[in-house]
């Protein structure tokens, strides 16, 4: 397997995680609005903090997409 | 790519010298790399987590603003087991007061909460009832026990000086 057909794979492994993650995120932001609409105080929070959670790890696999081209690059 | 197969034109050696310097084709230009929907995602990610956080600060603000004092009148006004009606924040928002055998009093929004009929209180039943779809409201704590509603009734917060009732926020 060439080295640009690995890269192809795991770029695409990485799209899909992060498309995971924004929808879990979607999923996390109606739940949030659906208890504030009930007058729930406490599911918000809790649905923010997991969605910065979500972020995080997506910021991270970007982070890395980048890391790698600057590799790739050098 | 070969020489005669750029896809939008015939032949390479008969185009302008500008494409030299600008070599991409009108249609490479429409497709988009998985790095740039890679970013596109990780810019969406930060922006559902920040509308995430505004969703959730939104009960915090509700909350921080601040109600009217309205006087309600004198408490002996209102005989024991009995209600009256009183509007609060505003002259738009019905409300219920209820005076309980206890001799306390509880006050709700008369607003009910499956689909915003007027409830009144049931002396006979010591609840508040909604007749429209027949709910039934605790008059203890607002919340329902019979019928289609699901949601407590918001409850009115009481303040006694002396004599006088005062209702002094809404707590939802």
């Amino acid at each position: 397997m060439t080295r640009q057909t690995q890269g192809t794979t795991l770029f695409t492994a990485l799209l899909v995680l992060i498309g995971i993650g924004v929808v879990v995120q979607l999923w996390l932001l109606a739940a949030s609005v659906d208890a504030v609409l009930r007058h729930n105080v406490q599911i918000p929070l809790h649905a923010a903090l997991g969605s910065v959670i979500v972020f995080l790890i997506n910021g991270g696999l970007v982070m890395y997409v980048f890391w790698f081209d600057k590799r790739i690059k050098q | 790519m070969a020489e005669n197969d750029c896809k939008d034109c015939k032949d390479c050696k008969k185009q302008a010298r500008w494409r030299e310097d600008f070599p991409i084709t009108w249609e490479s230009d429409n497709y988009i790399t998985r790095r740039e929907m890679v970013k596109f995602l990780g810019l969406g990610s930060l922006l559902i987590a920040g509308a995430n956080f505004m969703v959730a600060g939104v009960p915090h603000l509700v909350r921080a603003t601040s109600y009217p004092q309205t006087r309600l009148g004198l408490m002996s006004e209102i005989p024991v087991g009995g209600s009256r009606l009183f509007n609060y924040p505003t002259g738009d928002d019905p409300c219920i007061v209820v005076h309980k055998d206890d001799g306390t009093l509880v006050a709700y929004s008369q607003v009910c909460t499956h689909l915003s009929c007027a409830v009144i209180h049931s002396e006979k039943d010591n609840a508040l009832f909604c007749p429209c779809h027949n709910g039934y409201f605790t008059v203890n704590e607002g919340r329902p026990y019979a019928g289609p509603p699901t949601r407590p009734l918001p409850r009115i917060k009481l303040e006694q000086r002396g004599e006088e009732i005062y209702a002094i926020g809404v707590e939802v």
